[in-house]
């Protein structure tokens, strides 16, 4: 039984008490709906909405020359870099035209289908793989496009066993339960927004921005997210366009995204196409480690999944070299999803040495644990904390390693093969900036406010745990207030990045309020406070990386990464070429855990979250039609209960202060890193065939 | 293009005798008992038909029997229901109760709403075939019943009358092994790719199959059926010929008539199905005998 706190925002989750922004009370608001594109480019040549304007229920509908002007704003934090409806160019199918004002839901979203577009020059949609690689620019682009150390030609022709093969992940789509939804509300110049956003922050300085005024004039409220996953990391169209219709009706607008609306304005993990060249002598040190990667990527704004970043890091090798391309597309802007750039792109390079062990005849595990770097193998610069050797040692005892019999097909269970496959896991550790505001009453208790959102993950729980552990009182009596812009900023929940800034920030606001007491930790709250005199006190904490901003893992002189190990079995019914996980053993070095319950609970969703990149999840992209194929979670499948066998996760001990003020890292999307590479070695080590593009389907599996 | 609105009347009768009168008067009206597939419908707004027929409030089709040593089944009882309640004596029918959605759908999904579907791949579909049910319609000129190979018609197409309704399924229980197997994506919440049930009928040595999922109706492998059914030792209980599992399955895939479609080839499915029915027979026939064997 794993010990920790259970989540004080659990009972009004359970109980529906819960708000969610589309719960925001909506008496006199409008209900709004898109009118989107059906095609994939070309032009707007018209728009005929008379029909939908008399329509039951309609009050108005928007276009173009409705909006009041919108200030410029680049990307992020906008999702998509075009501000919706400004112009007559097509950028991709599913982009709001029009928005459709009525008293009620269901007359506005009947209303909507009334418009009716003209387009003209539209072109089939080029595919992913048919268009040129370019270099990407702009502010999606995360991390070095090229990166290299040595001679990694030279490395492989000395190389004496090498291997190269080419990868694929398939288009996904975050898919949060909760919708996109807004309520935009203006008082003078004064806008109050109910959003469901993994940043109040982010929202707040990009309506501000693009409305022209002070962000200290608009106010978003999102205590509560249903699932972002980072679709709702960055500001997507419908928050703007909530907002620009109350300003222009005088009225309060909702706007909840449809499900369909989900697959094409609020980003994807694009499909992406990989190449990995390892090179190794025959005791199976590496000489050269070459990772190339192409993703799909929107007419505009640039996005790269940088895939090869994680290699840089990985194993010690005398020639490193990465790049990363994009092709341009007529199709919807993509955004981070968990896990991004690491996800798919451990999928390649893990897959890749599980064939150089192959190769090798070697051990997997021991392969990796050859090639443990002493420094970054890329920059030389030391780690903050890496533990991947002992999460390889654990994992392979946990889930009974040596008794694998490494001959291909050897083990079976009635008409089912069996594979044990493994992979190690990393992620970037990108951190930033956080506040928070502590209050001790005379009784004691204590309350913490952030800007922070709950998304899932437990973060009142955490605020809890850093709170008691250094002020030295009961969890329980720490209650977490969040989800407020004017409450302390909180950069985001997203990148992994709230448990190191907030846990910091918090640790901070708890220090100043002992000192300003004069007490230590554990004594009486209430008493210091009587024998100050107060009857209340207040005492603000923040914490930044290096330099006061955002960062990526290589910083100040160190490199900060996350690490796992994770050791699966599959279950293969050859003759019709199904695949069921039947365990999991997942093992992380994530700094300081505080609460091993929520760290639990988060890495079992990451490996679930895995199998669905390995197993099930692609969003197929129609040429002909130019969109995505299924839009709708009946054709877009993620994993259910029933799919999941036993998963067992542990921790090995790391305290990172490096990273962060109470050594944590960030753990929230690593769970999902190396299991689609894991599940591909076990099915190969079940079946002999090695599958290298995900997801893997029926096809694949077929004798 | 219609810009008109059209309304959408919800009928709501509370006796059987007002639902087919309110039917007859209304016979473009759609029934509706769980609503898992027609609400799915009505919210991507692929039909917006003018009335709604709800049946909930009728309790004498909320109910089972045991009538002239049938089970009847009322069309709205779900299909959690038909698990809890009678998963000893119609085993098939209650394992592919099991293989329907999730819980939820399952407190709310009903057969009588599976047979007015009439989707090739509903699930209930194959065990009603396999256990040789016959489905009960009512109207105001009368009931009558139809052996459920007789009942569809063709894709979401069956024999009701534009003034019936599905009142009910009779299903002999089970005198012998029944079994439900299929093939989907993830272990819950799929449509099949393809579905395979059978049922083995001891006390007149028959064979039941039912296929979904592989053709423009839910299909019966007749020549399967009777190809089985006299090779079998129903009274020795000898294990399985060798060869027949094999033959069983073959006659099985040449009984579909699959396409291809999203959700997989007709090669696949037709292999599938043979993987299916051997499979199924295998573990029926260990049933029966009360011995093991391998397949």
């Amino acid at each position: 039984m794993t010990t920790g706190l259970t989540r004080p925002d659990g009972p009004a989750k359970l109980t529906g008490t819960a708000h969610y922004a589309a719960d925001a009370d909506t008496s006199d608001a409008l209900a709004a709906a898109l009118v989107t594109t059906t095609v994939p480019n070309g032009r707007l040549t018209a728009l005929h909405t008379a029909d939908a304007e008399a329509a039951p229920g309609v009050v108005r509908v928007l276009t173009r020359a409705d909006l009041p002007p919108l200030g410029e704003l680049s990307t992020p934090p906008l999702g998509f870099p075009v501000p919706p409806l400004l112009e007559d160019t097509v950028h991709h199918e599913g982009e709001p035209i029009a928005v459709v004002l009525a008293e009620t839901w269901e007359q506005a979203r009947h209303a909507a289908t009334l418009v009716r577009a003209e387009y003209a020059d539209v072109t089939p949609a080029v595919p992913f793989g048919q268009a040129e690689d370019v270099v990407p620019h702009g502010g999606l682009v995360f991390g070095e496009t090229d990166e290299s150390k040595g001679d990694v030609t030279a490395g492989l022709a000395a190389a004496d066993v090498s291997v190269t093969a080419t990868y694929t992940t398939a288009d996904r789509h975050h898919s949060p339960i909760e919708p996109h939804a807004t309520l935009a509300r203006w008082d003078g110049d004064q806008l109050v927004l109910h959003s469901s956003v993994q940043s109040v922050l982010f929202a707040q300085a990009a309506l501000a921005a693009l409305f022209g005024v002070p962000p200290e004039n608009v106010r978003v409220f999102c205590p509560f997210v249903g699932g972002g996953f980072g679709c709702k990391g960055f500001v997507w169209p419908h928050i703007p366009l909530a907002a620009a219709a109350a300003r222009v009706t005088g009225r309060p607008v909702k706007l909840v995204l449809t499900r369909a609306q989900m697959f094409t304005l609020a980003g994807h993990q694009p499909a992406t196409r990989q190449t990995v060249s390892l090179g190794a002598t025959s005791d199976g040190r590496l000489t050269a480690l070459r990772h190339t990667s192409s993703n799909a990527s929107a007419q505009l704004g640039d996005y790269c999944e940088n895939t090869p970043h994680g290699s840089t890091w990985m194993y010690a090798s005398p020639a490193i070299e990465t790049s990363t391309r994009i092709q341009r597309l007529h199709r919807p802007g993509p955004t981070p999803m968990r896990s991004p750039h690491e996800g798919p792109g451990m999928f390649a390079l893990e897959s890749a040495m599980d064939e150089l062990a192959h190769e090798l005849g070697m051990d997997p595990v021991e392969l990796r644990l050859r090639n443990e770097p002493e420094v970054d193998p890329l920059t030389g610069e030391p780690f903050s904390s890496r533990k991947l050797v002992e999460c390889l040692r654990e994992g392979a005892r946990r889930f009974g390693w040596s008794e694998r019999n490494p001959e291909i097909g050897s083990m079976r269970d009635g008409h089912e093969l069996i594979g044990w496959g493994m992979a190690a896991a990393t992620m970037d550790s990108p951190r930033s900036p956080s506040s928070a505001r502590l209050r001790i009453d005379h009784t004691g208790h204590v309350v913490v406010e952030t800007g922070m959102q709950e998304i899932g993950t437990g973060l009142p729980a955490m605020v809890q745990a850093v709170a008691a552990e250094t002020l030295g009182c009961p969890p329980e009596d720490v209650a977490v207030r969040h989800g407020d812009s004017d409450f302390p900023p909180h950069t985001g929940t997203f990148g992994s990045m709230s448990t190191m800034g907030l846990g910091s920030a918090v640790r901070a606001a708890a220090e100043s309020a002992l000192e300003k007491l004069g007490a230590e930790p554990g004594d009486p709250l209430a008493g210091a406070l009587a024998e100050a005199g107060l009857t209340e006190l207040e005492s603000e904490g923040r914490w930044s990386p290096e330099g006061g901003g955002m960062t990526r893992g290589r910083t100040g002189g160190y490199s900060i990464h996350t690490y796992g190990s994770i050791f699966v079995e599959v279950r293969v019914d050859p003759d019709l070429g199904l695949l069921r996980m039947s365990r999991a053993v997942g093992v992380y070095a994530g700094g300081r855990i505080l609460n091993p319950l929520a760290a639990r609970s988060q890495m079992i969703g990451g490996i679930t979250w895995g199998y669905g990149q390995a197993v099930l999840e692609q969003s197929v992209f129609e040429p002909n039609l130019g969109r995505f194929l299924s839009k709708n979670l009946a054709g877009y499948i993620v994993p259910v209960n029933a799919d999941i066998g036993e998963i067992d996760v542990s921790f090995v001990d790391d305290d990172d202060r490096v990273a962060s003020a109470i050594g944590a890292k960030g753990i929230g999307e690593l769970g999902a890193v190396g299991v689609s590479a894991a599940i591909a070695n076990a099915v190969f080590h079940a079946t002999g065939r090695r599958v290298r593009d995900l997801p893997i389907r029926i096809h694949h599996l077929l004798p | 293009m219609n810009t008109a609105v059209s309304t959408m009347e919800f009928l709501r009768p509370a006796t059987l005798a007002e639902a087919l009168e309110t039917k007859a008067a209304h016979p473009e009206a759609v029934p509706l008992a769980g609503g898992t597939d027609l609400m799915v419908e009505l919210n991507f707004d692929r039909r917006r038909p003018p009335a709604l027929l709800d049946l909930t409030r009728i309790t004498e089709l909320a109910e089972w029997s045991e009538v002239d040593g049938h089970i009847r089944i009322g069309a709205t009882v779900p299909y959690a229901r038909i698990i809890t309640e009678l998963g000893s004596r119609l085993p098939g029918l209650a394992m592919a109760a099991r293989t329907v959605g999730s819980p939820q759908i399952r407190n709310r999904g009903t057969l009588g709403g599976n047979l007015g579907s009439a989707s090739p791949a509903g699930d209930g579909h194959p065990p009603l075939l396999a256990g040789h049910a016959t489905v009960e319609l009512a109207s105001v000129r009368g009931s009558r019943r139809v052996p459920v190979d007789a009942f569809f018609l063709g894709p979401k197409r069956s024999v009701v009358e534009p003034d019936e309704l599905v009142v009910a399924v009779r299903v002999p229980p089970a005198t012998g092994p029944q079994q439900f197997a299929k093939v989907g994506p993830r272990n819950a919440m799929v449509i099949a790719v393809c579905a395979f049930a059978l049922a083995l009928h001891p006390e007149n040595g028959t064979v039941g199959t039912g296929i979904g999922s592989a053709g423009p109706t839910p299909l019966r492998a007749r020549d399967a059926e009777e190809f089985l059914a006299a090779e079998l030792d129903w009274a020795g209980g000898r294990p399985l010929p060798e060869g027949v599992a094999e033959r069983f399955g073959e006659l099985v895939a040449a009984a579909a008539r699959p396409i291809d479609d999203v959700r997989g080839t007709a090669a696949y499915r037709g292999h599938a199905l043979a993987v299916l029915a051997r499979r199924t027979l295998t573990w029926a026939w260990r049933d029966h005998t009360g011995r093991g064997s391998c397949g």
